[in-house]
């Protein structure tokens, strides 16, 4: 059975205990998200030593399942002041899982400033001196321990960001290329990671045996179809693999629901400029990876290795969410640019979508002009290197916004709104007031079967049914998360009648369990309680779940406003 | 007569743009009573080709009437994000997804 492994990062100990019967069930998210409840104190300060940081790996990964290999790590945010499940691909997910450690809890904090390196292998964890790689770039950082450590072992580490502790601070992942492409990036989990002195974690899970499942044939005729159902949808198997995620751009555009300047207008004049398919046409160009996957296993594929002009490498992972912030929100339409930024910020250690809000929130303040992609960068390069704007830069929009004296800052709950604007798709509004992580896409990604209950067509500029629309995506994302899949697979998933119980059979053919199609909603629900309740103790009330004032704007082309009550919200979080 | 902004996207824009069918941002023009499908179907694309048309920002039928001045735009299967089912691009329910809910 697999087991829990905690490190006290104080007293440089390890311990390796059976998890209690409570959760033996749980992984991923719905894991950390129990734990965190247990374990930590709802009104601790989260840089401080009663925070616990808990990286877990979803319930099938380390399995051949395809697109399993996604990692939670949750700990109190100390951007949000709530709960947080941040998630991520990488490598270090299924090497734990192959190592049989269930969740690994980084405990306690250090006196003294000294950092430290974790190292886990099959049978030893050992906690060394970490001095040497002080200020070292995410880049280097995983470059140096592939080489210390040999190459395809599993790197999490923080940059100069997190070791300073500030809000908008990642933890970045080493991809199979050994880029630091992947990230746990939103609310500051990288600050927690500095704040328990721990520089990086290597997973090396040489020599570990395959993971033992309960009916290996079962398991390997749904995996089949699962692999088939992905490779065979033209999302999953076409559309993402061609364009990445940066394929919206267009689409979100068109809808006249891409914010631009701060949150003024559905449409960006240059969203061409920066499309997907201005993305693609260029790697075809000049050279990179059109696409390549997040960890292995992956059969959808939707990152990507982009290339400048001369065919040097800017950046991997280039997501559309990143290009959003970087871009139309901050009026820069130099893709090039903003993957520079992309990797300024994968190498410092931030999250793209906090701190390209930011950018835009320090426009709006007149520290920079609109559109002007030089300055930005030159602002962005402050970060991480102890200049007093970088600070502040680095702490994301909320404090940004308070600094520059601006009114117009797009967070709920301290954390930067994503992509899609609110009162053009408002059922990713009420996600972005009522999830308990703070503003956030992927908390309401994907479909479950009670969606399908609604059915027909939700106009997404009205209120109606968008509140049952987001409860219902909320529900299923959290039991995606704790499955350890890509959100990605929501959309064959829909479309197909077979998915859900797919993932129900491999589930239990891994376990040995007979799960039906209902438990996962269950699942999924439990999940959602468990962290409004965290947050509940912590002190948050319906004032938090509420967007700012600046969304009551009217919002062209569609000229609509966030019309929503609290009590109207409230739906939302009632199971 | 009349002329819409026309826009495809994603594969289809590669598709056209290979064959020098202006598709970013362009002016296209269309005769009285003409529908989306009739610009399209100008353009050689196939209807399977076709996953959603906007029309003015918002999923519209391809056998929507054309005004001058209509914001058209085109995109293929394959599509992702969270919103094809909020913005209607999905719109049936799987029957047998809908049966396994109603047993329970």
């Amino acid at each position: 059975m697999s087991r829990i492994l905690r490190i006290n990062t104080r007293e440089k100990r390890y311990s390796f205990e059976s998890p209690s019967p409570e959760l033996q069930a749980l992984g991923g998210r719905a894991l950390t998200s129990k734990m965190i409840l247990n374990e930590v104190p709802a009104t601790c300060h989260p840089l401080s030593q009663f925070n616990k940081l808990i990286f877990a790996p979803g319930l099938l990964s380390g399995t051949p399942a395809a697109n399993s290999g996604r990692l939670s790590i949750g700990a109190k945010s100390p951007l949000t002041g709530g709960i947080k499940e941040s998630n991520t691909g990488g490598l270090v997910s299924q090497k734990l899982a192959r190592l049989g450690i269930k969740a690994l809890v980084l405990e306690d904090k250090p006196i003294d400033d000294a950092y430290s390196i974790i190292v886990i292998k099959k049978d030893s964890v050992e906690i060394l001196p970490a001095d040497d790689y002080l200020g070292t770039t995410n880049g280097d950082m995983i470059a140096k321990l592939w080489e210390r450590f040999g190459k395809r072992v599993g790197v999490a580490s923080i940059g100069p960001a997190g070791e300073q502790r500030l809000t908008g601070a990642s933890i970045q992942f080493a991809d199979p290329k050994g880029h630091p492409g992947r990230a746990a990036g939103r609310g500051g989990l990288g600050a927690v990671m500095g704040s328990k002195k721990i520089k990086a974690i290597v997973v090396d899970d040489g020599g570990a045996d395959k993971l033992t499942l309960h009916d290996p044939d079962a398991f390997k005729a749904a995996n089949q179809k699962w692999a088939d159902l992905l490779r065979n949808h033209p999302v999953s198997g076409q559309g993402l693999p061609a364009y990445g995620t940066a394929v919206l751009v267009n689409v979100i555009n068109e809808a006249g629901a891409l914010p631009t300047q701060n949150f003024r207008s559905g449409r960006f004049e240059f969203a061409g400029d920066i499309s997907g398919e201005t993305l693609a046409a260029n790697i075809e160009q000049r050279g990179g990876i059109v696409s390549e996957g997040c960890h292995p296993g992956c059969v959808i594929r939707c990152s990507q290795v982009y290339h400048d002009k001369d065919n040097n490498y800017l950046t991997s992972g280039f997501e559309y969410e990143t290009i959003w912030a970087f871009g139309a929100h901050c009026m820069i339409k130099d893709l090039d640019d903003i993957a520079r930024m992309d990797r300024l910020c994968d190498d410092v250690g931030v999250d793209t979508i906090e701190t390209g809000v930011t950018i835009g929130v320090a426009m709006e303040g007149g520290l920079i002009p609109w559109g002007d992609s030089k300055a930005a960068i030159e602002l962005l390069k402050k970060v991480g290197t102890g200049d007093p704007m970088g600070k502040i830069i680095g702490n994301g929009a909320a404090f940004t916004g308070q600094a520059l004296g601006v009114d117009r800052v797009p967070v709920v709950k301290k954390q930067a709104l994503p992509a899609y604007d609110p009162r053009a798709v408002k059922a990713v509004g009420v996600t972005y007031a009522t999830t308990p992580m703070g503003a956030d896409h992927t908390a309401g990604y994907g479909v479950c079967q009670n969606i399908l209950n609604v059915g027909g067509t939700i106009d997404p500029l009205k209120k109606e049914h968008n509140v049952e629309i987001s409860k219902d995506l909320q529900i299923a994302t959290a039991a995606i998360d704790a499955a350890g899949l890509c959100l990605f697979v929501a959309f064959p998933v829909l479309d197909h009648a077979e998915g859900l119980q797919l993932i129900v059979d491999m589930l239990n053919a891994q376990y040995g369990l007979s799960l039906g199609a209902s438990d996962v909603v269950q699942l999924g629900i439990s999940i959602l309680k468990d962290e409004h309740e965290f947050n509940r103790l912590a002190g948050f009330t319906a004032k938090d779940d509420r967007l700012p004032d600046m969304f009551k704007e009217v919002f062209p082309p569609h000229n609509t406003t966030w019309d929503f009550t609290d009590d109207e919200l409230m739906k939302a979080k009632t199971f | 007569m009349g002329t819409i902004l026309f826009n495809a996207f994603s594969f289809l824009q590669k598709q056209l743009k290979e064959k020098n069918i202006p598709c970013t941002n362009a002016r296209v023009p269309f005769s009285e009573g003409q529908r989306v499908k009739d610009v399209l179907r100008n353009m050689n694309i196939r209807d399977e080709e076709i996953e959603g048309v906007f029309v003015n920002g918002k999923i519209a039928p391809a056998d929507t009437l054309l005004n001058d001045g209509d914001r058209v735009a085109a995109f293929p299967p394959g599509t992702p994000g969270p919103y094809r089912l909020l913005l209607g691009i999905v719109k049936k329910v799987p029957d047998s997804l809908g049966k396994k809910q109603n047993e329970g």
